[in-house]
């Protein structure tokens, strides 16, 4: 029972702790950047799926439906081992980034879909009765209910994505899983370094959780 | 496309290594989406249940296992475990790991299914002199268990494509198989580029199946 040889645990020194924190900045970076850009591009995805020409709002499914039915390795893979012998070379780093904003984009704008369509079509009615145009009725009416709804969801899908970005250390980026395996490889202590890391993952994540759970109650209603 | 032409015919001599690959996939699955199912309905019983004990244990672990990384549960098992003078295969601890990570969303599912179930079926029930053990399995469990199907299906879905994580502790699932035979082939982009393709066909054949199955299944309540 090597768990409970107590001496061992010596052997994790505060660089070893200072090496995981710091990479903890590097996933909180890729994390946050593709969710910024992710989040954008879901915004267009979805309201070009509320479109109201058939044809143009099946479009975006070309992209979103390949990205949200495969792994996102997969994903990872193929943007940072394939595209190079197709001509497209990036850093590691940039093929996180792309992959995870598309990835989070494809996802975002089934929510964003959804709680749009989710307004019910008298309320449309309505506002073109009080001599809306298409753009006021969006803004004043639809964009205000449909956001509450979203808000939630988009964070409940945040903080999946970021226990999706543990995934890029496979491409050996120096990531919170990436530092976690390499100090418990060094110090040989899995169970106490996996738990810390997980840790700091539940850290970041659960406060997330929660505040989604409270939005959800406080800013959401029923239709 | 500077001038690359795609070759996926190089691909088929490795198609033996595919198949041992995706064979090995289907068993990390199967023994998985058995534990996740029951672990999940214990689980789902527990957060309903009165005592106090039972409802927080469910809590914890599905509060745990939702903020968690996968990958990083996997490397807690599979380098933990021999801590624990514990030795296991590598498959089987992915069967484990990926059975308990995918235990929390079955829980919420199976869970929303049993509140589901109205007051006036449990009255039904102990009107008909039913015990609670009877009431729950021939009454709860078969409403709440349709009424979780559909959703229950789209986690195992995702339990598919999350198996694909399995590769990192060295199994040669057909993710694992992927790498090796595209560093032995040298056509990554074609290799992934099918895998892509072929996780997708699978992810509508079984939601399509799924829809079938709901539609029958259903009953009025």
């Amino acid at each position: 029972m090597q768990v409970f040889d107590f001496a061992a645990y010596a052997r994790f020194k505060w660089s070893d702790m200072r090496m995981i924190l710091k990479a903890m900045g590097v996933t909180l970076h890729v994390t946050l950047l593709s969710l910024a850009i992710g989040t954008l591009i879901g915004l267009i995805l979805g309201l070009i799926r509320c479109a109201k020409n058939p044809i143009v709002n099946k479009l975006p499914l070309i992209v979103m439906e390949p990205l949200r039915n495969s792994p996102l390795i997969v994903q990872l893979f193929l943007v940072f081992f394939g595209l190079p012998s197709v001509g497209i070379r990036m850093k590691a780093m940039q093929a996180a980034v792309l992959t995870l904003s598309l990835n989070t984009a494809a996802f975002f704008a089934v929510l964003v879909h959804s709680s749009i369509k989710s307004i019910p079509e008298a309320q449309w009615e309505a506002g073109y009765a009080l001599g809306f145009n298409k753009f006021q009725i969006y803004w004043k009416i639809i964009a205000r209910q449909a956001i509450r709804l979203l808000i939630p969801q988009a964070i409940t899908l945040y903080i999946s994505q970021l226990q999706c970005s543990s995934l890029v250390s496979f491409l050996s980026l120096m990531d919170l899983s990436k530092a976690g395996q390499q100090v418990a490889q060094k110090t040989m202590l899995p169970f106490l370094i996996f738990g810390i890391v997980a840790g700091l993952y539940f850290v970041l994540s659960f406060p997330l959780a929660r505040f989604a759970k409270y939005l959800e109650k406080r800013i959401g209603f029923t239709i | 496309m500077g001038g690359y032409t795609l070759n996926f015919r190089v691909l088929l001599q490795y198609s033996g290594l595919f198949l041992q690959g995706v064979v090995l996939t289907i068993k990390i699955c199967v023994g998985s989406m058995i534990i996740s199912f029951f672990l999940g309905m214990l689980l789902a019983v527990m957060r309903q249940s009165k005592s106090r004990v039972a409802r927080f244990v469910s809590t914890v672990w599905v509060e745990v296992l939702r903020n968690t990384p996968f990958l990083i549960q996997l490397f807690f098992f599979y380098y933990g475990l021999p801590q624990l003078g514990i030795y296991v295969d590598a498959l089987v601890v992915a069967i484990i790991a990926l059975g308990i990570n995918s235990s929390a969303p079955n829980c919420e599912v199976i869970r929303s299914g049993l509140m589901a179930v109205k007051t006036g079926y449990y009255e039904a029930s102990a009107a008909l002199g039913f015990s609670k053990f009877q009431t729950f399995t021939r009454v709860v469990l078969p409403i709440s268990l349709r009424l979780a199907f559909k959703p229950l299906t789209s986690n195992f879905v995702n339990l598919v494509l999350t198996s694909s994580v399995c590769y990192g502790i060295t199994l040669m699932e057909i993710m694992g198989v992927a790498k090796t035979v595209s560093a032995r082939s040298n056509r990554p982009f074609e290799i992934y580029l099918i895998l892509l393709v072929v996780y997708c066909i699978f992810t509508y054949l079984v939601s399509f199946v799924a829809k079938a199955i709901d539609r029958k299944i259903q009953i009025k309540l």
